[in-house]
C-alpha cells in the first residue's frame, strides 16, 4: 500500500525557487493499478521520484508498505528501493555496458531478495523473464545492440526480478512507436498480473490510462481529479 | 544489507574501463609516467649518485678524516680501536719533513714523507705508479715510491737509492698521482711515499719532530649494495670531533666544497622532480576520473533506483582506481627501468661515467605503492561525490542545489564538506608523508606537502577570483564583442565547466614544472661558473720574494698557462693573545694546543677586496682608506672555520708574533674560503701594510693546460730548482668531469620531468573533451560551422592557458626562490622574459592539446549523439 499524505517539494534553480507540488493526497491500496496523468509540467514526474524515494520531499510522507520513507537514510532507502519497486522509465536506463542479462540481474545482484534465493536461481529468473518478454536469444547483447522496444523489454525484466511489491512506471512506451509501445504495455499488465504487483504508471496519454482501475490528475501541482474506472481490456498489437 | 559481490563489481569496472578505453589510455599514461619519472629519476639518481659520491670520497681517499699534530693519548688510541672493531675501517697517514740524499747528488733535498699502510690506503681512489704496479707491491720495509720532481733533482731513476734519515731505500717506482693530493698538506719538497714500518725504521719520527697524522675512516654500508647514508658519516664525524677535539675532522662532502654542493643541488633538485612528477600524475589522475565520474553520472543514477547504496557503486569505482592505479604503475614502473637502462648507455659515450644499473626491488614497490596511492588519494574526493549523486537525475536532469531553509541547506553542506575536509587531511596527511619518503626527508616533505597544499588553495582562490571578475567584465562589455569570443569567455564560467579545477590543475603544474625549471637553470649555471677552466691546478710552494718577479714572468711566458696566476705571500706567525688573554691562560682554558702556532698570515692583492676565492660571511672588509691606517690600526679578516675554532667574531682583537714583532689587530670581517684557490692555504689576511717588512715565503696557483702540465714543471725546475710544484690537474679534472656530469644529468632529468608534467596536463585538458561533444552538436545543429567551434574553444583554452601560466608562473617563482634561497643555498635570479615566453608557452600548449583532443569531437556528426539521448 501506498499512502501519500501533504507531499510539496519546492525546487531551487540558482536564485528561484518553483513549487512543484503543492500539497498531495492519496492512498493506493494493494495490487492496484493506478495511472497519473497530467500536462507537461504538472509534477507528475517529481512525483513518482517521491514515491519511489529517489528524492526526498519538502514537506509531508510516503509511506510504502508502512514505512514512512521520506526521511530514511540514503542507504536505507536504497535498499528499501531495491527490494519494494521496481522500475520502468520512458528512456529505458539500462546500464550500457551491461549484457541484457546483466542488467536485468543487477537488482539481484545489488539487493539479494528473500524471494530469489541463490545465484543459480537469479540466473534463471532473469533467463526466464527475458523469455517471457520474448528476447531468448538476445540475452547476451548490450544495450546499443537492441531496438528500443527491446531495451524496454529488459527494462520490464529488471523491473520485475526480485518481485517487487511495488512497480513504478514512467511514460513507459513514451519514446517507442505504437506496435512496439502496445507490445512493452501488453507484457507489463501480463506481468502485473501474473505477479500480482501493485502499478503505478505515469503518463500523459489518455488512452493508456484508460487500463488502469484508477486515474489521479494533476496539474499545477495539484491533484484535480482522483477516479476509479473500470479497467479497458487491452487488445495485444496485431491481436 | 547485501553487498555487491567483488566480482560483479570487478565486471561492471573492467566493462566500464574496457568501453572507454580511449579515455583509460590517458588516465594510464598519466600514471604511467608519474611512476615512470619517480622509479627512473629516482633509481637512476641514486645510482649516479652512489657514482659521483664515490668520486667525491676519492678526493679524501676515505669517508671521513681526521688532521691532528698532536700523537694520540693510550686513551684516544684504545677509543680508536673501539670505533674500527664496531665495523668502521681506519688507516693512518703520517706526513713529515726530512731530507733525502742519493750517492749522485752532494746536496740533500727537502722532501714531504707521506706513510701510509698499503694494505689499505686509499681506501677510494687509486694511486697511479709508473711503472703501473699495486702499491703493496711497490712498498715493503725496504722500497719508496717517490715523486717524479724528486728523481729530477737528484737526477735518479727508478731502481736508484735514497737515503731517509739513517735507512737505504729502494726507489720501486714513480708516483704519478694520489687520490689525497688535494686533501693533503702542501707541504715543500718532493713526494716520497713509504709505509709505517720504513718511516719508524729512519729514526726521523721522534716524540718532538713534527708530523701530521691524518687517519682516515672509511663506514661499511647498511646493507650490502646499499649507497652509505649522509647520516651515517655524520654520526661517525661527530664521534671522532669528540673523541680527537684537538683534530681537524672533515667529511668527504668537506673535501672540496663545490663538487659536493653541486651535489646536494642537485640531489636536491632530483628529489624536487620525483615529487613533482609524482603529484603531476596524480592531478592527472584526478582530473580524468572527474571527467569519467561526469560522464557516468546516469549509470550511478539508475544503479541508485535500483537500489544500489553510494558504498556498493563506490566500491565499483574504487575497484576501477585501483586497476588503473596498478596498470599505470606497472607500466610506469617499466617505462621507469627503460630510462634508467637507456640513459647510461647513453652518457657512456658521452661522458665515460656508466652507473652501474641494478633492478632495485625497493624503487619498483616504491613506484606501484606510490602510484597507487597517489592514485586512490587523488580520486578519494571525486569518489566521495558518489554519494551527492542523487537518483532523481534519471527523472529529471536539471537537479536542484537543494531545496528546505537556509539552515538545513547550511548544514547538509557542512555535513558533505566535513566528509570532504575528512578526505583531505587524510590525503595531505599521507602525501606528505609520501613526499617525505620519496625526498628521503621529512622536512622536505613537509615544506613540499604544505606548499602545495598552500598554492593549490591558493589557486584555486584565484582562479574563483578571475572567473567572477571574467564574468563582470563579460556582463559590462558582452554587446561589443565578437560572438566567438564572447562565446569562448563564457564557456569558461558556465555551470558544469570545471574551469576552476582545471585552471588549479593547470596553475599548479605550471608552477611545478616552472619550478623545476627555474631551479635547474640556477644549479646548472653555477656549476658552469665552477667548472670554469681558469682553476689553480698547479700550486707552487716555497718561493722566495726575490724569486717571485721571476716565477710571475716565466708564467706569464707560457702558452699553456691561462688567467692570471694566483701568487700569495705567506708570513709565518703564532697567536699570542686573543682579546688581550695571552695565548698561555687560553690553551690552559680552551685547550687549543699548538693550533695558536704555525699560522699562515698573508695579504690580499686589491686594498680593498678579498683575495680571489674568498667571500665575505660575516663582518666587513675594509676599505682602501683603511688599509693605508692599517699600519697604526691594524685589521685582520679570519677564515670562519678557523674562527670558529678560535671562538672570535668580527670586532675581537688577535695579537699576533712573527719574527718577534708583537701586533695587535681588530678583526673586521670573517671570510669563507674556496679550496680551488690558492689563498685558501691562508686563514688570516691582513692589509698589505700590517705585514710590510716580515719575512714572507710565496706560495702560487696557476690555469695549465692539463695535458701540457708536466712541460710547465720541467720548466719550473729547471729556472727554480728549490720551488716545490704540486700538480692536481688530474684530480681537478675529475672534479671538473664530474661537475659536467650532474649538469647534463639534472638537465636531462629535469627535461624529461618537465616533458613528462606537460603530458599529463596535456591529457587533463583532453580529459575535458567529452563534456565539449554535446555541445559541438548543439552549435553544429544550430548551423555553427567547424571553424567557428574551433574559435570558441581555442579562445576558451587560451584564456585559461594563460590565466592558469600566470598564476602558476608567480607561484613557481615564489617556490623556486624559497627553494634555491633556503633549501639549496644557491642564487635567484627573476628573468622577465623567460617568465613572459613562459605563459605565451602555455597559452600555446593548452590550446594544441585542447584543439588536439578536440579534434575528434569536431568531426561528430550531430545525430549520433542526438540518438543516444
Amino acid at each position: 500500500m501506498i499512502v501519500v499524505s501533504g507531499i510539496r517539494k519546492s525546487l531551487r534553480t540558482g536564485s528561484t525557487t518553483v513549487e512543484i507540488l503543492k500539497g498531495i493526497d492519496f492512498t493506493i491500496a494493494r495490487g492496484e493499478f493506478a495511472a497519473i496523468m497530467g500536462a507537461s509540467g504538472s509534477g507528475k514526474s517529481t512525483l513518482l521520484g517521491l514515491l519511489a524515494g529517489l528524492d526526498n520531499p519538502t514537506s509531508g510522507t510516503v509511506t510504502l508498505n508502512g514505512t514512512a520513507i521520506s526521511n530514511l537514510a540514503e542507504d536505507k532507502l536504497a535498499q528499501l528501493r531495491g527490494r519494494t519497486i521496481g522500475f520502468v522509465f520512458q528512456s529505458y536506463q539500462l546500464i550500457p555496458t551491461l549484457t541484457a542479462l546483466e542488467n536485468v540481474m543487477l537488482p539481484y545482484e545489488l539487493n539479494g531478495s528473500p524471494n530469489v534465493a541463490g545465484e543459480a536461481n537469479g540466473m534463471a529468473r532473469a533467463r526466464q523473464l527475458l523469455s517471457a518478454v520474448g528476447l531468448d536469444s538476445r540475452v547476451d547483447h548490450y544495450p546499443v545492440q537492441l531496438s528500443g522496444g527491446e531495451q524496454q523489454r529488459v527494462a520490464l525484466a529488471r523491473a520485475f526480478i526480485l518481485r517487487p511489491p511495488i512497480v513504478l512506471a514512467d511514460e513507459p512506451t513514451g519514446n517507442l512507436d505504437t506496435a512496439n509501445g502496445s507490445h512493452v504495455l501488453d507484457l507489463l499488465l501480463h506481468l502485473n498480473r501474473v505477479e500480482g504487483t501493485t502499478l503505478v504508471l505515469v503518463t500523459h496519454d489518455p488512452v493508456l490510462a484508460t487500463y488502469a482501475g484508477r486515474r489521479i490528475t494533476l496539474r499545477d501541482g495539484l491533484v484535480i481529479s482522483d477516479e476509479t474506472q473500470v479497467p479497458a481490456q487491452h487488445t495485444p498489437a496485431g491481436a | 544489507m547485501p553487498s555487491l559481490s567483488y566480482p560483479t563489481a570487478a565486471r561492471i569496472a573492467s566493462r566500464e574501463l574496457h568501453s572507454s578505453r580511449g579515455k583509460f589510455t590517458f588516465v594510464i599514461l598519466s600514471v604511467a609516467i608519474g611512476v615512470a619519472a619517480l622509479t627512473g629519476v629516482r633509481g637512476f639518481s641514486s645510482a649516479f649518485r652512489a657514482t659521483l659520491l664515490l668520486r667525491a670520497r676519492s678526493i679524501m681517499a676515505a669517508d671521513l678524516s681526521a688532521r691532528t699534530n698532536v700523537p694520540l693519548t693510550p686513551y684516544q688510541q684504545s677509543a680508536l680501536s673501539d670505533l674500527t672493531s664496531s665495523g668502521a675501517s681506519e688507516t693512518t697517514v703520517t706526513e713529515s719533513l726530512s731530507m733525502a740524499s742519493s750517492a749522485t747528488s752532494l746536496d740533500p733535498l727537502l722532501v714531504s714523507l707521506k706513510a701510509i699502510d698499503p694494505a689499505k690506503y686509499p681506501f677510494y681512489g687509486d694511486v697511479v705508479l709508473d711503472p703501473a704496479m699495486p702499491l703493496t707491491q711497490a712498498l715493503s720495509d725496504h722500497t719508496v715510491a717517490v715523486g717524479e720532481d724528486l728523481l729530477l733533482r737528484l737526477h735518479l731513476k727508478v731502481g736508484d737509492s735514497i737515503k731517509l734519515g739513517t735507512q737505504i731505500f729502494r726507489i720501486a717506482a714513480a708516483v704519478v698521482d694520489e687520490p689525497d693530493r688535494l686533501s693533503g698538506s702542501f707541504a715543500a719538497g718532493p713526494r716520497v711515499l713509504l709505509t709505517q714500518t720504513a718511516l719508524d725504521s729512519t729514526g726521523l719520527v721522534s716524540p718532538a719532530a713534527r708530523v701530521s697524522r691524518r687517519y682516515l675512516f672509511k663506514l661499511p654500508p647498511a646493507k650490502p649494495g646499499q649507497a652509505l647514508s649522509d647520516d651515517a658519516v655524520a654520526a661517525l664525524k661527530a664521534k671522532v670531533d669528540s673523541l680527537l677535539p684537538e683534530a681537524q675532522v672533515s667529511d668527504y662532502r668537506e673535501a672540496n666544497p663545490a663538487l659536493t654542493r653541486a651535489l646536494d643541488g642537485a640531489t636536491g633538485l632530483l628529489s624536487l622532480m620525483s615529487l613533482v612528477a609524482l603529484v603531476l600524475g596524480a592531478v592527472g589522475v584526478a582530473m580524468a576520473m572527474r571527467a569519467h565520474l561526469q560522464q557516468r553520472l546516469d549509470s550511478i543514477a539508475i544503479m541508485k533506483s535500483l537500489g544500489a547504496g553510494s558504498s556498493q557503486i563506490m566500491k565499483i569505482y574504487l575497484l576501477q582506481t585501483v586497476l588503473l592505479g596498478l596498470a599505470g604503475g606497472v607500466l610506469g614502473v617499466l617505462l621507469g627501468l627503460g630510462v634508467q637502462l637507456a640513459f647510461p648507455l647513453f652518457l657512456a659515450k658521452l661522458l665515460h661515467l656508466t652507473p652501474s644499473f641494478q633492478i632495485n626491488s625497493h624503487a619498483i614497490a616504491m613506484g606501484l605503492t606510490a602510484g597507487l596511492l597517489t592514485t586512490l588519494l587523488f580520486t578519494v574526493p571525486t569518489l566521495l561525490s558518489v554519494r551527492n549523486i542523487r537518483p532523481i537525475l534519471i527523472l529529471r536532469r536539471a537537479v536542484d542545489s537543494g531545496d528546505g531553509t537556509f539552515f538545513e541547506r547550511l548544514s547538509r553542506n557542512l555535513s558533505s564538506y566535513l566528509l570532504q575536509l575528512l578526505a583531505g587531511v587524510v590525503i595531505v596527511g599521507a602525501l606528505v608523508a609520501l613526499a617525505a619518503r620519496v625526498s628521503d626527508s621529512s622536512t622536505v616533505g613537509l615544506v613540499f606537502g604544505g606548499g602545495l597544499i598552500a598554492a593549490l588553495v591558493l589557486l584555486y582562490l584565484v582562479a574563483r577570483l578571475l572567473m567572477y571578475a571574467l564574468r563582470l567584465f563579460l556582463s559590462a562589455t558582452r554587446l561589443h564583442l565578437p560572438s566567438s569570443l564572447r562565446h569562448g569567455l563564457a564557456n569558461l564560467y558556465r555551470p558544469g565547466n570545471p574551469s576552476a579545477a582545471l585552471l588549479a590543475a593547470l596553475g599548479l603544474g605550471v608552477m611545478q614544472i616552472a619550478a623545476v625549471y627555474i631551479v635547474q637553470r640556477s644549479i646548472v649555471s653555477e656549476m658552469h661558473v665552477a667548472v670554469s677552466e681558469n682553476l689553480p691546478n698547479i700550486f707552487l710552494v716555497d718561493m722566495t720574494t726575490d724569486e717571485v718577479g721571476g716565477v710571475r714572468t716565466l708564467l706569464a711566458q707560457q702558452p699553456t698557462v691561462r688567467g692570471t696566476p694566483e701568487l700569495l705571500p705567506v708570513v709565518a706567525a703564532r697567536l699570542v693573545a686573543i682579546n688581550r688573554i695571552p695565548a698561555a691562560q687560553l690553551e690552559k682554558k680552551r685547550g687549543f694546543g699548538r693550533s695558536l702556532q704555525g699560522l699562515s698570515l698573508t695579504w690580499s692583492p686589491t686594498a680593498d677586496a678579498p683575495p680571489p676565492g674568498d667571500k665575505v660571511s660575516s663582518g666587513q672588509w675594509w676599505t682602501a682608506k683603511q688599509a693605508m691606517d692599517s699600519k697604526l690600526h691594524p685589521l685582520v679578516a679570519i677564515d670562519k672555520n678557523r674562527a670558529a675554532r678560535l671562538n672570535v667574531r668580527p670586532g675581537d682583537t688577535l695579537t699576533f708574533s712573527a719574527q718577534d714583532e708583537a701586533f695587535t689587530a681588530t678583526v673586521s670581517a670573517l671570510f669563507e674560503a674556496d679550496s680551488r684557490h690558492a689563498y685558501s692555504r691562508a686563514d688570516f689576511v691582513f692589509p698589505q701594510p700590517v705585514l710590510a717588512g716580515l719575512p714572507a715565503v710565496w706560495y702560487g696557483g696557476v690555469h695549465c693546460d692539463p695535458a701540457s702540465t708536466a712541460q710547465l714543471r720541467r720548466a719550473l725546475y729547471e729556472r727554480f730548482p728549490t720551488v716545490t710544484v704540486i700538480d692536481v690537474a688530474a684530480t681537478l679534472e675529475t672534479v671538473r668531469q664530474v661537475l659536467l656530469q650532474i649538469t647534463y644529468v639534472i638537465q636531462f632529468l629535469a627535461a624529461f620531468s618537465i616533458f613528462a608534467g606537460i603530458v599529463i596536463l596535456a591529457s587533463a585538458i583532453a580529459g575535458t573533451r567529452y563534456r565539449r561533444i554535446r555541445e559541438v552538436v548543439v552549435l553544429k545543429t544550430l548551423g555553427a560551422t567547424r571553424a567557428r567551434i574551433a574559435t570558441i574553444f581555442s579562445v576558451e583554452f587560451a584564456v585559461l592557458g594563460l590565466i592558469a601560466g600566470i598564476t602558476g608562473l608567480i607561484f613557481a617563482n615564489i617556490m623556486g626562490r624559497l627553494l634555491l634561497l633556503r633549501q639549496f643555498h644557491f642564487d635567484y635570479h627573476f628573468q622577465p622574459w623567460l617568465n613572459i615566453s613562459a605563459a605565451l608557452c602555455v597559452a600555446a600548449l593548452t590550446v594544441a592539446a585542447g584543439w588536439l583532443a578536440s579534434h575528434r569531437v569536431l568531426g561528430q556528426k550531430p545525430l549520433e549523439v542526438l540518438r543516444e539521448e
